[in-house]
């Protein structure tokens, strides 16, 4: 649900002059309180919103919303990150295990005044079951329903046609259905035209402009209790650079990384006063995906993938040459982990990383090896030729707002060039239509993983596969594996956690030996907020836990503010000194310079 | 000047021709350099440029070709200056000074044909219009006017963005949007010569339309197309640097625009490492003012009369 590819992040170009021009002009941080003295939360976010209607919306700043602006069913612990009551505050489910009671609670209201029931709850389900367009973001959860009735306001039944794991983790926002029902064409329905949009978690959708802004108002009835901030903002910052001249100054209380704050950003504010820099284990893996002769479920080719890589040799050959220790130390400088398996390891009850025989450990030589026994041999100029006769050369895909991208490429430039393999760096600001269009033999592919990992297990399965090339699929990069889906079918029927979690480790297994999804590294989550504005906040996991992106609404519903004793800050106006000091050398340098000019050409004049 | 170039090739038959017209070109040279010699300032650009030049030229030697590989680089990323590395390093760990140097190969390189080719396409259509007149001057002209009110960066951008990423493209895309000026330029140019005498005389004698445009036409336009030549180069380098900064030039290729690009990439703009920023910006900037004053030294000794104001 939260998880998403960090696909179309619009460019960030023509901000970069606007961040030179804030660097040289410090000005004095504005406190966080709006003119009428209510506390704003403003957050600099790198994503825009996709959508916000919950049917539709996948990107991670819109699931964020979806989760202040609506309850689920259930919660994650910040601790732990177990299901906890949330609009169901208890659950159980009958000996065959295909049928689940959900109790209801009585103290949740909408903010236009109706009390929230089992009937909202059910209504949202059955929608999602019997419309295709409002089963486009969350589909998959309801799949495996037969019924859904709400046989009390408090009560809420859903019957199974199969056992599924992921009861207590159903990541889909009950809307008000007295609201929804109105609602023609759920495809075309993005839910931002009439605010304040009605909903009943912490926060109320009170205003939004598209690649602008997103306001949200406290819901002071809230049942959990009212949020401390009475405003919270998403702020959309095109360029990370503004995004963190804006903390700097004070504008913005919180930046949210794109996807994170890079090394030397985060360096540089550590030293700050009143900022603190979060750096904790990510819940992203940072992958190398690999074309495997993209199909439909029809069985039509899509695209064109380089055909020696549906060799696993040739795979296993080229993620051998990638020295993943080179790129957490460069490009990530510490801020990642070392990519194993394809679960990070922040889930440490589904992590799996490969045994000694298994790994895939750098090593060149045996790269060339490998290449060498699938029968891709160096010509007379060392380069690698295809059975085509041609030199191979792989077009990898690549995200042009994503830096890491970008510089993880170069390093696979030099590293395969090495092995006498070609590489074009397809750099591209969407990169969504040759994806889909299978026109890519690698690509850079990362997403956030939930507490359960079902979401980002079933995008590798042929179920997601396109209907047809001409239809979008739910897949990542059209894997479609026999075992792997016998053993993705085990594990959602398993409601024993520690059986399950052998399963998916078993799946994990057999991902890293197809060698279609390489995980390179687990990026940190780096983010950076203003003391002097956030008094506190919660991380998820408490301990070492990411704030932007939680898989609950707990930072911004815990944030306290800061008492504002309006002070302000002197190294601000430290720098407006030297900004006037040297605007007006240069003015003093640009009228002498003119004088001489005159001077020089006085007689030329008439 | 002009008219010697007329009257050597009008006495190219006459005893000894060849030689004649060689001591000539050799005064001509001499007096354009004693003249250009009074301009301090295009001295100070010329040597300006001649440094840079220099510094392109031997990058080979005084840094290896491995100075621009990621994986041997020597530093570690981001350092700031110091003994080993006088401008630090960049986020790859690489000698920041070493890649300034082999960027200037880049910069100039690609400055100098964008140039070359904006005002060969310039001077075709400027000559061709000039002399053909009529409807073809016509729609020739509204063409270049097109082009003129175009916003050249937008359609650079778009240009680049079409065709394949490398630097024949960047190339291309700041040549066939930059040529309106000089096209301009050189028609006036062109209607004033051809309406002199002597090329009524030549039509007289059987010169045809490529004698006219080559023999005498292009001769005497061709100090302004040099002086504009000039001029173009800083203009070319700047919108190079400014296609790379915007990421549309060849990623893979080190050049100053791409440095400043990799710096804002890597969040050196908020996070001060100003020496990932400064150098390239300077050396950009010092290399344009450079072709720019060599440009307008070269315009007013070879057209005192044109030369002023553009």
């Amino acid at each position: 649900m939260s998880t998403q590819k960090q696909h179309s992040r619009a460019r960030r170009l023509l901000a970069a002059g606007a961040a030179v021009l804030t660097l040289s002009a410090g000005l004095a941080p504005q406190q966080a309180v709006a003119a009428d003295g209510d506390k704003v939360l403003t957050v600099a976010v790198a994503q825009s919103v996709d959508s916000l209607s919950p049917f539709l919306a996948a990107r991670l700043l819109s699931t964020s919303i979806h989760r202040l602006m609506y309850e689920y069913l259930t919660n994650y612990d910040p601790g732990d990150a177990r299901a906890v009551p949330a609009l169901a505050t208890e659950w159980k489910s009958s000996p065959d295990k295909l049928t689940w009671t959900y109790t209801i609670r009585s103290d949740s209201k909408w903010s236009d005044g109706q009390q929230a029931t089992a009937e909202d709850a059910a209504w949202t389900f059955n929608k999602m079951m019997t419309d295709e367009a409002a089963a486009t973001a969350n589909g998959s959860f309801v799949a495996n329903f037969r019924k859904v009735t709400a046989p009390s306001p408090t009560e809420l039944v859903i019957e199974l046609k199969k056992p599924q794991a992921t009861m207590t983790a159903l990541d889909v926002p009950i809307v008000p259905k007295h609201v929804w029902e109105k609602v023609g064409d759920f495809s075309k329905f993005n839910n931002d035209k009439d605010f304040p949009v009605v909903g009943n978690g912490p926060f109320v959708l009170t205003d939004y402009k598209p690649d602008s802004y997103v306001r949200l108002k406290a819901n002071k009835d809230f049942w959990r209790g009212a949020p401390k901030f009475d405003e919270l903002v998403f702020r959309y910052y095109k360029d990370q650079d503004a995004a963190v001249a804006a903390l700097r100054k004070g504008e913005v209380s919180f930046v949210a990384g794109a996807p994170a704050l890079t090394p030397a950003q985060a360096a540089s504010l550590k030293g700050e006063k009143n900022i603190h820099v979060n750096d904790a284990p990510g819940r992203r893996f940072y992958a190398l995906a690999v074309n495997p002769g993209a199909k439909a479920r029809n069985g039509q080719k899509i695209g064109d993938g380089h055909p020696s890589l549906l060799d696993q040799r040739v795979r296993h050959a080229l993620f051998t040459a990638v020295d993943r220790k080179t790129i957490i130390d460069k490009v990530f400088q510490g801020y990642a982990v070392q990519g194993e398996g394809y679960i990070p390891p922040r889930f440490s009850s589904y992590f799996w990383k490969p045994a000694d025989g298994q790994e895939l450990a750098y090593d060149p030589a045996k790269a060339g090896q490998l290449l060498d026994q699938a029968g891709y041999k160096k010509n007379g100029d060392g380069k690698r030729v295809g059975k085509d006769g041609k030199p191979i050369n792989y077009r990898i895909l690549c995200h042009a707002t994503d830096s890491n991208d970008k510089a993880i490429g170069q390093y696979l430039q030099e590293w395969w060039g090495e092995l006498g393999i070609g590489v074009t760096l397809n750099c591209l600001d969407n990169v969504s239509d040759p994806w889909l269009a299978g026109t890519y033999d690698l690509a850079f592919d990362g997403w956030s993983v939930n507490p359960d990992p079902d979401f980002v297990l079933s995008i590798h399965t042929c179920g997601a596969l396109p209907a047809t090339p001409k239809d979008t699929g739910a897949t990542d990069n059209f894997i479609c594996d026999k075992r792997y889906d016998d053993l993705y079918a085990k594990q959602l029927a398993e409601y024993d956690p520690a059986k399950r979690a052998d399963i998916v480790k078993q799946m994990e297994s057999r991902l890293y030996d197809l060698g279609y999804m390489n995980v390179m590294a687990y990026p940190n989550a780096v983010e950076a907020y203003r003391t002097d504005q956030i008094k506190s906040i919660t991380t998820m996991p408490a301990k070492a836990g990411n704030i932007y992106g939680q898989d609950g609404y707990w930072s911004w519903w815990s944030a306290t503010p800061a008492d504002s004793d309006g002070s302000s800050d002197d190294s601000g106006s430290t720098g407006v000194v030297i900004g006037v000091v040297a605007g007006a050398a240069v003015l003093v340098g640009a009228g002498v310079f003119f004088a001489l000019r005159r001077r020089a050409t006085a007689e030329d004049r008439e | 000047m002009t008219t010697e170039t007329a009257k050597g090739d009008a006495g190219a038959r006459t005893a000894g021709p060849r030689a004649l017209a060689r001591q000539r070109r050799r005064q001509s040279v001499v007096r354009f350099w004693k003249q250009y010699r009074t301009h301090r300032a295009g001295l100070a650009g010329l040597i300006a440029l001649a440094l840079f030049a220099l510094l392109a030229l031997t990058a080979p030697l005084t840094f290896g070709s491995d100075v621009a590989g990621v994986t041997g680089a020597p530093g570690q990323p981001m350092e700031s200056p110091s003994a080993e590395f006088p401008l630090g390093t960049d986020r790859f760990g690489r000698d920041l000074l070493g890649l300034l140097v082999w960027g200037s190969r880049v910069s100039l390189l690609v400055g100098l044909l964008a140039a070359a080719l904006s005002v060969a396409i310039g001077t075709t259509v400027g000559i061709t219009a000039g002399h053909f007149k009529g409807a073809y001057a016509t729609v020739l002209m509204r063409i270049t006017d097109w082009f003129l009110v175009m916003p050249t960066l937008v359609l650079a951008i778009a240009l680049a963005t079409v065709l394949p990423r490398s630097l024949g493209t960047v190339v291309l895309a700041i040549g066939v949007t930059s040529w309106p000026t000089t096209a301009r330029l050189v028609r006036a140019q062109t209607l004033a010569v051809e309406s002199r005498p002597y090329i009524e005389r030549a039509k007289a004698l059987g010169g045809g339309h490529w004698h006219v445009m080559s023999r005498h036409v292009l001769p005497n336009v061709m100090p302004l197309v040099l002086a504009q030549t000039t001029l173009m180069i800083s203009s070319s380098i700047l919108a190079e640097a400014t296609l790379a900064f915007l990421g549309v030039s060849d990623p893979n290729v080190v050049s100053w625009g791409g440095l400043l690009q990799d710096a804002r990439e890597a969040g050196a703009v908020s996070s001060g490492n100003w020496w990932y920023l400064v150098p390239p910006g300077i050396a950009i900037a010092v290399v344009a003012l450079a072709f720019t004053l060599c440009g307008r030294a070269v315009e007013s000794v070879l057209n005192p009369r044109l030369g002023v104001g553009r």
